[in-house]
């Protein structure tokens, strides 16, 4: 990797651009037809105004950090956090990322022994989404720990190990192995992963397995522990009591949903490993569900995730209970979004007067406390 | 790696359903390389929420200018052909690792088939600049989708096949690979992987049916490079630039993986441009 350079990613910090000199050839007639008239979107917009110095010491005085792990300390300075999976280690996007100003950043899926992952191809896009088949291809817990715990140890963003395996011991051995490295600042399980035959998904689809695996690792670990849920299952509410009662500190809701693509001649499935996750947009109404089905149910705290690619959306989740939220798929579009949205997070609490993002969280949950609401079953088939 | 707000200045349909683009970046395209290339990104309409990767196929240092050549083949190219001159695109490049030239290859052969033009137009620009002998095969399914010698450099030589025979070899650019390789100190390939396979299988037997052991370079192959290094790149005969489905276009989602030797290869950042022997050809379709 080339020296790391941070890239000031506010527009009227860039170097001015020269002007282009009108070397452009005439465009040659008579090969062009595009049709005038068609409405077509202007390009996306990167930039947002900039603040005077009054509204921007305002905006600073609003604390958005948010604590997620009450009893062991996982302070992160804004709620916006890198999905597991989705920014690799957070040295890959350092050239155009100001890493340092996100909320945290979930590291790639890190299990005991290297794996290679899955046959390509291994990613295709769908209507609103993409479809993913990685396999959890990583060097190793060990690797990890060597080539990346000392540059994350530099960094100011808490870094969350994402851990996958096959058996429970895997998943013991893997938090220990990160229990006490410095920069480690806490371990998100990962139960839920659709895309590995052996392990993964098994232990997030059965109650029982699911509190073994979490109680196990908690054991393990004095890390904050975040245990992440699959929506592949037909009530996820039993699974989650069972998490927080096994001794998780929060939990993230969702990983992808299992799906499907067929290759363009139709005579076989289009991913090397036939099926794949799915995420992005397309996901959002299905992740908004298990939060809100998930806050009622819990009282640990909750990290939502996906779909995100707006303030709005970002507003959606704490609406139905989520203390932070996680952006995945949208972050390959537009790198800069994770950060930009930090901004505007401000930016709304400030509109609203709050001093907080707390009072933002759980509004859309119904006003009845105590009995948890049954009522998601009702929308399932 | 920049991400750049690039202004399209010009527009033009160069083929049936294949455009030539060119963008005004000058940020980007200080320091592209042939083989490397940029991610673009589409309008939010419809929900495309990935990047488009296309190969740099030429960068003009002096005036700013990046041009890349592609085929409507979905809504992100669709939408990208409706673009007019004066629109700014978000792009995101150079991105990948370049073509590596020996510095003592005078004689290059240059193998594109298709599409394939894009990824490796640019190499025939910086070879001619360097002063070395270039010979361009092209294959393509017909006459109509020959790429118009028009938009390649004067200096090199031009050899079209078309598969159904209406104009030059009738047959594989594959077929006339065979007579050059003799000639040429070093090959360069991007096209469809069949393509790239076939010509690895012929690469690989060169040395024997030559009778020689690396023509003109001291101490043959006794030393070993690390395989991928740059170093190994250079010294390889045949490098292939490879295509595969993207995600992040910068090496942390491990979605655009090709299987090497050595196991998964991520074209974005190891690649697109592998030497031969780096890849597991008997994985490739």
């Amino acid at each position: 990797m080339k020296a790391k350079r941070k890239v000031v990613t506010s527009p009227d910090a860039r170097p001015a651009k020269p002007k282009r000199t009108p070397t452009v050839r005439p465009i040659k007639s008579a090969i062009v037809a595009v049709d005038r008239s068609k409405a077509r979107p202007a390009a996306p917009q990167t930039s947002a105004p900039t603040p005077s110095p009054a509204e921007r010491q305002a905006l600073e005085a609003i604390d958005l950090s948010v604590e997620l792990a009450p009893q062991r300390g996982l302070r992160l300075p804004n709620p916006i956090m890198a999905a597991s999976g989705t920014f690799g280690y957070g040295v890959e996007y350092g050239e155009v990322v100001d890493v340092q100003r996100l909320g945290a950043i979930c590291c790639k899926g890190t299990t005991l022994r290297p794996r290679a992952g899955n046959p390509p191809p291994r990613v295709t896009e769908t209507p609103g989404g993409m479809l993913n088949s990685i396999g959890l291809q990583n060097p190793g817990v060990d690797a990890v720990i060597e080539k990346y715990g000392p540059i994350w140890q530099g960094w100011q963003v808490p870094v969350i190990v994402n851990v996958a395996g096959e058996s429970i011991e895997d998943y013991v051995e893997v938090a220990r192995r990160l229990d006490g490295v410095p920069g480690v600042a806490g371990i998100e399980l990962n139960i839920s992963c659709p895309n590995v035959g052996k392990g993964g998904l098994q232990f997030a689809i059965d109650r029982d397995a699911a509190r073994a695996v979490t109680a196990a690792v908690r054991r393990a670990t004095g890390l904050p522990l975040l245990v992440k849920l699959s929506p592949n299952v037909a009530d996820v509410r039993p699974i989650a009591r069972a998490i927080e009662e096994a001794g998780a500190d929060a939990i993230t809701a969702i990983n992808t949903l299992s799906g499907l693509a067929v290759s363009a001649d139709r005579t076989r499935a289009f991913l090397g490993n036939t099926y794949g996750g799915l995420s992005g947009p397309a996901v959002k109404p299905v992740a908004l569900r298990v939060v809100y089905e998930v806050a009622q149910t819990v009282s640990i705290p909750i990290v939502g995730i996906g779909g995100v690619t707006s303030v709005g959306d970002v507003l959606d989740f704490m609406a139905c209970g989520a203390v932070a939220v996680q952006v995945g798929t949208a972050l390959f579009a537009d790198p800069e979004l994770p950060v930009r949205l930090v901004g505007e997070l401000r930016a709304e609490c400030h509109r609203r007067g709050l001093a907080s993002c707390e009072p933002l969280v759980g509004t859309a949950l119904p006003k009845r406390s105590g009995a948890p609401s049954a009522r998601g079953a009702e929308y399932r088939p | 790696m920049r991400l750049v707000s690039a202004e399209l200045v010009e527009s033009r349909q160069i083929l049936p359903e294949q455009w030539l683009q060119s963008y005004h970046a000058p940020d980007l395209v200080a320091g592209a390389r042939a083989g490397q290339f940029v991610h673009v990104r589409t309008g939010d309409y419809s929900g495309l929420v990935l990047r488009r990767p296309f190969s740099i196929n030429t960068a003009d240092a002096a005036t700013g200018i990046v041009s890349i050549h592609f085929r409507m083949v979905g809504r992100g190219t669709e939408w990208l052909a409706q673009a007019r001159p004066g629109d700014r695109i978000d792009m995101l490049g150079p991105l990948g690792r370049p073509f590596e030239v020996d510095p003592r290859s005078h004689h290059l052969l240059l193998v594109a088939g298709g599409l394939g033009m894009a990824g490796i137009r640019m190499l025939a620009d910086e070879a001619v600049r360097d002063g070395r002998k270039v010979t361009l095969l092209f294959g393509a399914v017909d006459a109509a989708h020959v790429y118009p010698s028009s938009l390649l450099p004067d200096e090199i030589e031009y050899v079209v096949a078309t598969d159904d025979g209406s104009m030059g070899h009738h047959g594989f650019v594959t077929d006339l690979a065979g007579e050059y390789e003799a000639w040429a100190d070093q090959e360069f390939s991007c096209g469809p992987h069949p393509m790239l396979k076939r010509l690895a299988e012929l690469a690989s037997g060169r040395r024997e049916r030559l009778g020689v052991a690396r023509l003109g370079r001291k101490g043959g192959s006794a030393r070993a490079e690390p395989r991928g290094s740059t170093q190994a790149r250079r010294k390889a005969f045949l490098q292939v630039s490879m295509e595969q489905t993207m995600g992040c276009a910068v090496g942390a989602c491990l979605g655009c993986v090709v299987m090497g030797v050595e196991g998964p290869q991520r074209v974005c950042r190891e690649g697109p441009v592998f030497a031969a022997e780096e890849i597991a050809w008997e994985s490739i379709q």
